[in-house]
């Protein structure tokens, strides 16, 4: 019995030393989100390389990191970030610079890695994992007639109610400019040559302001992307912006009477940084896990849980091959994915750069404008 | 000579003074061990990091190391016209020795602090300098980019200059320091964190006031109520101070959002019609009734702990001193219960003053708040000397609100239970 529990204590502690050697430690955003990247290429890429991926929720920025790197103790490996943090964290050194083609593996059909992606990434440290749009719906009980474009969400005359929009200026001078007129060109140049003149922000500011202070329109700001759905089904708005797979869990997951408008959408993304000197970056493991884990076949895997776009072109390949492509085996993913060719008529790639420039100058305007309201 | 005779000696052989004034000692480093690992405490979780705070709010020294020869030849610029080729070709030579060390990423984050605008020119000007000729670099620079050839981004660099600034500090005022050293407001589109102030300070003084105006009655009869009555009454206080912030924040959205529960019932009994639902949430309304009912409990146990210490007959020997209820309750009671008042205020308004979930889900348009802004430099900019300068302006102000109060009323009056 004795020389059994000592053995039992022998086997756990090795294994406890081996797993805690490989366990590599992913941040990322919590909820849905984080099971489908869990389900969709955690845990299968875990398994093929024998190591453990620990999933942490983080609500997004990079004080935290930059406190682990200023107190000399990192203990995170991975994190999923928003592209302008991908550029500040890149210029602050606090993450590794990818050699792209080298670092990530090819397409099946051979096709580099840096092809393979759906645009060019906005720093060296960042490698993509999703697209999600921030796109806009409204409850169709609470709606006369169907909304179609973009122009019709500012459009209270003919679809009158309240409107959610998102609580700061990002995205929302981008669709105020796609509303009033101005077309997107390719990616949303167009927008944003606009946008980075005076002229322009004061007239995406002004369209948003004549929105809000409509008697027949009205604005609700949200900030969890929880709230734009609950918004619409509570009926206290008639259409809300928000992030398309939000609107896709209460449409489809929930049954809820939500219809989504790809017009003038904003394509975002999320990409996958890789923490400089984290725990097992002098190792490999962890770049070795990244790889993997935005490889073709995994990236697809993600989208089998919700409704944002793998960032590889050749992923959508296999997604409809295997449609339909849901977890619930019976809704087919590809045209609800916000690169869908339909889907992709009019919109606006969200430029980080952009952002990472005029953030702050924006955001005092953009609080200043909401300030008056 | 007389005095050392008279000298009393213990049995020993040693004075008696210098006996007592050993055990003294001893006795007091006894005192201050016992209390040693409270101030170690205190030193490490609030001396330090408020000390930190302030050094980071005002050191400058990154970015004028970063940029020696750049601001050595500054020094002769009056800001007015774009510098000369000596300030482009010192600027050169720092930006090259830089990119060298992969520090231009930092500059361009820094820079960008003061003028936003930073962070592309920089890049840009990373990939073209590498193809830069020698001599004539101006031109080359200013070939770059627009902006590089824009006085207002060559002064926005000499402002980095002084290793040691307030700069921060004004810039939480919307303010800041032009090229001829005086201090200007920034244009009035941007002029934010002057109405976040206020409207902080508004926001913390009213929901103290609306506490203190619901919980005082509520006090009272905690305090007066026989103990079973008294008992359930408590439960009522202290249910919701244990259930989660977020989760009584969503419950008041649920129930007065314009198609909630209070408004349905509104139209239900026909006060008011059905295409006319008052507003009561995502404005300043939702933002009062959300965050006093949250705060009330730190306003009603102060209150509490204070008025259960009040001897009732106290109002009687008012009373039949032939005070009215109103004057023995005011000449009387009221004044007792000030040390309950000042603690629960004080608390109230400080938590108040610091509060910006709920103001950010329920406050509408006007829910953002000075620590929302405070958050934003810390997660989203890491401009972390900002943070720290409204960090610490918001600290002074607090402990000017202290200091008002101790004038007033006296801080030794202050009890918490």
């Amino acid at each position: 019995m004795k020389t059994i529990s000592k053995l039992l204590l022998a086997i756990s502690f090795a294994i406890s030393v081996t797993t805690s050697a490989f366990a590599v430690t992913a941040v990322s955003w919590g909820g849905a989100y984080t099971e489908s990247q869990k389900l969709g290429y955690g845990d299968p890429t875990g398994k093929k390389l024998g190591i453990t991926i620990n999933w942490v929720d983080y609500s997004g920025g990079l004080s935290e990191i930059k406190a682990q790197k200023e107190a000399g103790k990192i203990t995170w490996d991975i994190i999923d970030v928003f592209a302008m943090d991908t550029i500040n964290g890149c210029d602050e050194g606090l993450f590794v610079e990818f050699d792209f083609d080298k670092d990530f593996p090819p397409a099946p059909d051979g096709t580099p890695a840096s092809k393979d992606f759906f645009t060019s990434m906005p720093s060296k440290c960042a490698v993509g994992n999703i697209l999600y749009s921030w796109n806009y719906a409204y409850n169709k009980n609470n709606v006369k007639g169907t909304p179609k474009t973009i122009k019709d969400f500012f459009n209270t005359k003919k679809f009158p109610g309240k409107r959610a929009i998102y609580t700061s200026a990002l995205t929302n001078l981008e669709i105020a400019l796609a509303a009033d007129g101005i077309k997107p060109g390719k990616g949303g140049a167009k927008i944003y040559k606009a946008l980075n003149t005076e002229k322009g922000v004061e007239r995406a500011m002004n369209k948003i302001k004549a929105l809000c202070t409509d008697p027949k329109g009205g604005c609700v700001f949200w900030s969890a992307g929880a709230q734009p759905p609950e918004l619409l089904v509570s009926g206290e708005v008639v259409m809300a912006t928000g992030w398309n797979g939000r609107f896709f869990n209460a449409e489809v997951g929930e049954g809820a009477p939500i219809v989504q408008v790809w017009d003038g959408q904003g394509l975002d993304y999320e990409y996958f940084v890789q923490v400089k000197g984290g725990p097992n970056d002098a190792n490999g493991m962890a770049k070795k896990a990244l790889a993997m884990m935005t490889s073709t076949e995994m990236l697809a895997g993600s989208a089998k849980y919700i409704a944002y776009a793998p960032w590889r072109k050749s992923s959508i390949a296999i997604m409809e091959a295997g449609e339909p492509w849901y977890k619930d085996g019976k809704t087919n993913m590809v045209p609800q994915m916000p690169t869908a060719p339909a889907n992709t008529k009019n919109y606006f790639l969200v430029d980080p750069i952009f952002w990472a420039d005029n953030g702050t100058e924006l955001g005092e305007k953009w609080e200043a404008m909401k300030a008056g309201l | 000579m007389s005095s050392e005779t008279q000298q009393i000696l213990t049995t020993d052989g040693i004075p008696l003074e210098v006996s007592l004034k050993k055990a003294e000692r001893r006795n007091k480093i006894k005192a201050f061990l016992l209390v040693a690992p409270l101030l170690l405490f205190l030193i490490i979780t609030y001396v330090f990091p408020i000390g930190d705070m302030l050094l980071r709010s005002v050191d400058d020294k990154m970015v004028t190391e970063m940029l020696p020869k750049t601001f050595k030849a500054m020094e002769k610029w009056d800001g007015k016209e774009l510098p000369e080729e000596e300030v482009f070709a010192a600027f050169h030579e720092d930006f090259i020795k830089l990119v060298e060390e992969k520090r231009e990423g930092k500059l361009s984050t820094q820079l960008n602090y003061t003028k936003n605008g930073f962070k592309s020119i920089i890049k840009k000007l990373r990939r073209k300098s590498k193809n830069f000729e020698e001599g004539n670099y101006k031109e080359q620079i200013m070939a770059v980019h627009k902006r590089w050839a824009n006085v207002e981004y060559w002064n926005a660099i000499k402002r980095r200059a002084p290793a040691i600034t307030g700069q921060k500090y004004l810039k939480g005022m919307d303010m800041y320091k032009n090229e001829t050293g005086k201090i200007v407001s920034v244009s009035e589109d941007r002029r934010i964190h002057r109405i976040l102030w206020l409207r902080t300070l508004e926001i913390a003084f009213f929901v103290t006031l609306f506490c203190f105006l619901m919980a005082y009655p509520i006090a009272h009869l905690l305090a007066t109520l026989p103990m079973k009555y008294s008992n359930l009454l408590m439960i009522c206080v202290l249910l919701p101070f244990w259930t989660s912030l977020l989760v009584r924040t969503a419950s008041w959205m649920i129930l007065l959002q314009q198609q909630g529960v209070v408004n349905d019932f509104f139209v239900g009994i026909g006060l008011v019609a059905d295409d006319a639902r008052p507003e009561m949430m995502y404005n300043k309304t939702g933002t009062y009734v959300a965050m006093t009912q949250i705060l009330l409990p730190f306003m009603v146990l102060p209150l509490y702990s204070v008025m259960k210490t009040i001897s009732p007959s106290l109002m009687r020997a008012g009373k039949s001193l032939g005070g009215t209820p109103i004057v023995a309750f005011w000449k009387v009671y009221f004044p007792l219960t000030i040390p309950g008042i000042g603690a629960g205020c004080l608390l109230c308004f400080i938590l108040a003053i610091g509060y910006y979930i709920t103001p950010a889900l329920v406050g509408g348009a006007s829910g953002t708040l000075i620590s929302n802004q405070i958050a934003f430099h810390m997660k989203s900019t890491l401009d972390w000397s900002f943070a720290s300068a409204m960090g610490l302006m918001l600290l002074t102000g607090v402990l000017a609100i202290y200091w008002v109060y101790n004038k007033l009323v006296g801080i030794d009056n202050i009890k918490l239970g």
